[in-house]
């Protein structure tokens, strides 16, 4: 048994509803507890600011894609280097950095959990090796579905457990954990060297549109009673006038579950463009969030970007095929077989651009202009929008209207008639940021039942106690102190174990992969289905019994078990 | 100011050293100077016998000569920017990387990675140069931005790859892919070249011995007579797979396959 006190926390845990009390947390075995024995080991907070462990509900930092953007970047490896250090292995890299260098980074910024945003089916017993070489955050796999045979055959015939059952197969095969839709039946059209248009174009040789099969996917999500919803990366990505897509798509959503949202729309700033082409590109914020606000059903996440050098990458193929088109940079796509595509590209987001600008303003506008934290979490698509270590300068962002001012003085004049940043007041409080880092993500994720995203006896011991004091920091005026703070936590606990201190990384780490297996009758089985199982072994290269992922990938994985209504 | 740093003999040879430390500019202060042999750090001293003689208060009058076995040494000159250094033998890879002054004279060989990515001043290497001569680095898009490298006997492959300024003078021959990537700058080959210029954007390249597969995607726009050279070169357009605005001058039709 092992103990630990920890006195004078500042806490906002915003899902138990504690904002700023000065209190003491219990911890036992690597749980909040009520009480500890006066022998625990204590460590003073000194009344700086508790929060749970960060979430990070999108980001891309194992699996093939994230791997191929550091072949394709070996100029990315000349930054971030740093030596061995203590119990801290070499890392190299700034936007698609080592998988160590991410996990340390995440961990001195106070993040224990992280989602990985796209894990292509046939490609994850790479993700989860990369998963195992992250050790200081339990991971999650987004599972992508978007251009899946299987599953646009099940959508073509109007069969939601249908499909539901090749996604109960194919999660628990794979250890994933939620539905991902990138671009659904896009990355598809583009294996046939065409795109769609928006949500009511057929998907060539399948004959079903990308409406179609989010709405059933959405249905058998919540047949299966999955912990998140489906997550989704909308049609018609960057692309001038495509708010109209973002909105059409939102309308398709209903009301199902009442724990939690029923689409995860991820990455919106990429979604929330008007105008028509990259010279007339305009915000579309507004409209969007008017959206979100009248529907509770939907979460989404900033997307935000800022300026500097990154990497996009994304199953969504023919978008970064567009993107190559405009900046003529190296690139690269896959294909993978039956399930979806990839694209990787680098970008450089300027200043001097206008449509840089005009997206840097969409992501704040969003979370600006969502009334509710909990709709609209903080993420940049790592590292599409930008690395996640520009977490804590969004924050400050966020807090301060006058660092938003001082910010789009540098940037292009047009910005003021592009967007309406410039007329927001509103400033984000602590609980708002605790809420958009991590208390919202656990309730989007649907992880809060696993004990994560709070503190209430009971939960996961993860915590991040920043060197800030809220009572002394304005964060309106003093912004520079609020993105320091946030940068390096004075500790960050994971499960009760001071595992990183003041920038430092102090101990090796073992995580935990979360991953779904909803158990469905055996009658619906996709497994014991001469179809399915014949279709499988004439398209795919691998044969249907090596395709699932050994226990051995997942030394430490947490199966989370739902019973399907099938 | 002369440094003379001649080379201990090694129980490993082999062991590469890093002496980035190695620039007229840091002998102002003394020759403690720290450099690594493999993993572990050493003092300058330990593998050099340092002697040095007169003094000076800037860069600009200092001389550091290398001697010995210098061919496992790398990064020398590495950040120079004014002075000279000469090495009496063969270097190792790496050196001149980013020199942006100064001159760097060396009789014997280079390994690769000459002059990479150099901003200004002058390279002479009076016998062969490794791969990756006068180039940018793996992945950058910006190679040797400045200056001037010069090579008597022949380069390797990827010579000039990304040369966006100054000028490259390689007087043998260059291996496969010289001057690939191209965005400006001048770059002159006296013997031959294999596969030249693919993706060329920008800048000049001229080549007067014979290139072999020449590749296809560079439009011949006309012939020129150079007097000092005495020879007409046929001027090429290209590389169009890429609508670059280069030009490479070859002479005779360049084509060997023809
Ligand atoms: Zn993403």
């Amino acid at each position: 048994m092992t103990e630990l006190l920890i006195r004078n926390a500042c806490v906002f845990d915003p899902l138990n509803g504690i904002r700023g009390d000065v209190m003491d947390i219990a911890i036992r075995d690597g749980r909040i507890v009520e009480s500890v024995q006066n022998n625990a080991d204590v460590i003073d907070a000194s009344g700086f600011l508790t929060l749970p462990g960060g979430i990070d509900s999108h980001s891309h930092v194992c699996g093939t894609k994230v791997n191929f953007g550091r072949y394709m970047s070996p100029e990315d490896m000349r930054a971030g280097r740093t030596a061995r250090r203590g119990k801290m292995h070499v890392t190299s890299g700034y936007y698609v950095p080592t998988t160590y260098g991410n996990s340390y980074r995440y961990s001195t910024m106070g993040y224990t959990t992280v989602l990985e945003g796209a894990m292509a089916p046939l490609e994850a017993r790479h993700t989860h090796e990369e998963f195992n070489a992250t050790p200081l955050q339990d991971m999650l796999a987004n599972t992508l579905f978007d251009g899946n045979w299987s599953i646009m055959e099940a959508v073509h015939a109007q069969d939601v457990k249908r499909a539901a059952a090749i996604v109960a197969w194919t999660l628990s095969s794979v250890r994933g954990f939620a539905i991902k839709l990138t671009n659904p039946g896009g990355t598809e059209a583009w294996g046939w060297g065409g795109d769609l248009t928006g949500i009511r174009d057929p998907v060539p040789n399948f004959n079903v549109t990308p409406a179609e099969i989010i709405t059933t996917m959405i249905e058998a999500n919540e047949l299966l009673h999955l912990p998140h919803s489906v997550h989704l990366h909308c049609n018609n990505l960057g692309k001038p006038g495509n708010y109209a897509t973002t909105l059409e798509t939102f309308g398709l959503v209903p009301d199902l579950n009442k724990n939690r949202q029923t689409l995860y729309a991820t990455h919106v700033q990429f979604h929330a463009y008007g105008g028509s082409t990259w010279r007339d590109i305009c915000s579309k914020a507004d409209e969007i969030t008017k959206s979100v606000n009248a529907k509770p059903q939907i979460v989404m996440d900033m997307g935000q970007i800022m300026f500097g050098r990154t990497m996009t990458m994304t199953a969504d193929g023919p978008m970064e095929f567009n993107l190559y088109c405009l900046h003529h940079n190296k690139w690269s796509n896959h294909d993978v077989e039956l399930e979806t595509g990839s694209g990787i590209i680098p970008v450089l987001y300027s200043k001097k651009s206008l449509v840089n600008c005009v997206m840097w303003a969409i992501g704040l506008e969003l979370a600006l202009l969502t009334k509710n934290p909990y709709q609209c979490l903080l993420a940049t698509d790592n590292p599409n929008g930008a690395p996640f270590v520009k977490y804590p300068e969004i924050i400050g962002l966020l807090m301060s209207k006058r660092y938003r001012d001082e910010e789009c003085a540098t940037l292009h004049d047009g910005i003021d008639q592009r967007t309406s940043i410039s007329s927001i007041d509103r400033e984000m409080d602590w609980n708002e940021i605790a809420i958009i880092t991590r208390a919202g993500q656990a309730r989007a994720l649907g992880i809060a039942a696993q004990g994560k995203g709070h503190l209430a006896p009971g939960a996961e011991a993860d915590l991040a106690i920043y060197p800030i004091r809220c009572d002394d920091v304005d964060p309106a005026t003093e912004y520079r102190k609020v993105v320091e703070g946030f940068q390096k936590t004075r500790f960050t606990i994971k499960r009760g174990r001071v595992v990183a201190r003041d920038g430092d990384v102090i101990v090796d780490g073992a995580n935990t992969t979360f991953w779904v297996n909803p158990t469905i009758p055996d009658e619906h089985n996709v497994a014991n289905d001469p179809e399915f199982v014949k279709k499988f072994e004439e398209y795919y290269t691998v044969r249907m019994s090596n395709y699932p992922v050994q226990d051995v990938y997942l030394p430490r994985g947490r199966c989370i078990k739902t019973e399907a209504d099938i | 100011m002369r440094v003379i740093l001649e080379a201990k003999v090694r129980k490993k040879p082999f062991l590469p050293i890093e002496a980035e430390s190695i620039i007229p500019r840091n002998f102002l202060k003394g020759t403690d100077l720290a450099v690594y042999e493999g993993n572990k750090e050493r003092k300058l001293v330990d593998l050099f016998r340092i002697s040095v003689e007169g003094t000076a208060v800037t860069p600009e009058k200092i001389e550091v000569v290398l001697k010995g076995d210098t061919s496992r040494v790398k990064r020398i000159g590495e950040y120079m920017d004014a002075g000279k250094i000469t090495i009496s033998g063969d270097v190792g890879m790496h050196c001149g990387n980013f020199m942006s002054g100064g001159d760097i004279e060396i009789l014997g060989n280079a390994d690769a990675w000459l002059g990479r990515e150099m901003r200004g001043g002058y390279i002479l290497c009076h016998g062969n140069a490794g791969h990756y001569c006068a180039s940018g680095y793996r992945g950058e898009k910006t190679g040797m931005q400045g200056g001037r490298v010069e090579v008597l006997g022949n380069a390797g492959d990827y010579c000039a790859e990304y040369l966006t300024g100054g000028e490259v003078h390689i007087h043998g021959s260059c291996g496969d892919m010289a001057g690939v990537e191209m965005k400006g700058g001048q770059f002159i080959i006296d013997g031959d070249a294999t596969r030249p210029c693919g993706n060329m954007k920008d800048g000049t390249c001229m080549i007067f011995g014979t290139v072999r597969q020449m590749l296809p995607t560079f439009e011949r726009i006309g012939t020129k007579k150079l007097p000092d050279r005495k020879v007409t070169v046929t001027v090429y357009k290209g590389d169009v797979a890429n609508r670059g605005k280069g030009i490479m001058m070859v002479k005779g039709t360049g084509r060997s396959d023809e």
